[in-house]
């Protein structure tokens, strides 16, 4: 797998392998696993009542459908291309932020599964250190998109 | 207590201003809590770094105090940004 910056203000990420295209795939995968409620918890620091209530009623809704469609885009992307010769995937400007949650919520997900807290990949489970294995990637194309298109 | 007690105590409770708390967790980036900083408040990077830093090295921040209902618009736009926020009345 290659991720970079293009001259022309875009990351192109080239899928090189079966291995690379399973990880690109996994991104969706690794977010909706667990049953892993993103929006759900990012309400769990509120203790006052009555903006618990309101928050379920009004905000919930709304976030659960904000994080559901960066996922939805990632996926129509990934369905679009050919498994056995995926073109280069482009990421603009526009789209990086969409990305950026996506790759988040699958990180959010697996952290909250495997709870890797600083652990060594090398004594980790196996199914642990390849879940640590993507996290790290997906952290490194969050930084790739941070550094390179989220900055005005 | 009198009526009037009453409304006086009511009105200043309405203006007890509230706190934005944004909480740390494993997984959001620094350099990218620093530019939700940036882009929902306005703040410079300055500001936006030292709040970022103190999210990470205390656990917690207030990012913000002020009216209730623009302390629950920041909330919610920070909460887009995937970064666990609550409110508190400030003072608590």
């Amino acid at each position: 797998m290659k991720a970079a910056p293009t001259l022309d203000g875009r990351i192109r990420i080239d899928i090189e392998s079966k291995l690379d295209w399973m990880i690109m795939q996994a991104i969706p995968h690794d977010a909706h696993a667990a049953g892993v409620d993103l929006a759900d918890r990012l309400g769990d620091a509120l203790d006052d009542d009555d903006s618990v209530s309101d928050w379920e009623e009004f905000v919930l809704p709304e976030l659960r459908q904000s994080f559901s469609s960066q996922l939805e885009c990632i996926e129509k992307v990934l369905e679009s291309l050919d498994e056995d010769a995926p073109e280069p995937i482009f990421i603009v400007k526009d789209e990086a932020e969409i990305w950026y949650g996506g790759l988040n919520q699958a990180r959010l997900a697996l952290e909250d599964r495997y709870h890797f807290d600083g652990d060594d990949p090398e004594v980790m489970t196996p199914g642990k250190r390849t879940a640590w294995f993507r996290a790290q990637f997906y952290q490194t194309l969050q930084s790739l998109l941070l550094e390179f298109l989220m900055r005005d | 207590m009198s009526e009037t007690d009453t409304v006086t105590l009511e009105s200043t409770s309405l203006d007890v201003p509230w706190n934005v708390v944004v909480h740390d967790d494993p997984v959001n980036l620094m350099d990218y809590v620093t530019l939700v900083f940036v882009k929902v408040f306005g703040y410079s990077q300055v500001r936006a770094t030292k709040l970022m830093m103190e999210v990470h090295q205390a656990g917690r921040s207030v990012v913000w105090t002020g009216a209730r209902e623009r302390a629950e618009l920041y909330t919610q736009q920070l909460q887009g940004f995937q970064l666990k926020t609550s409110m508190e009345k400030s003072g608590d």
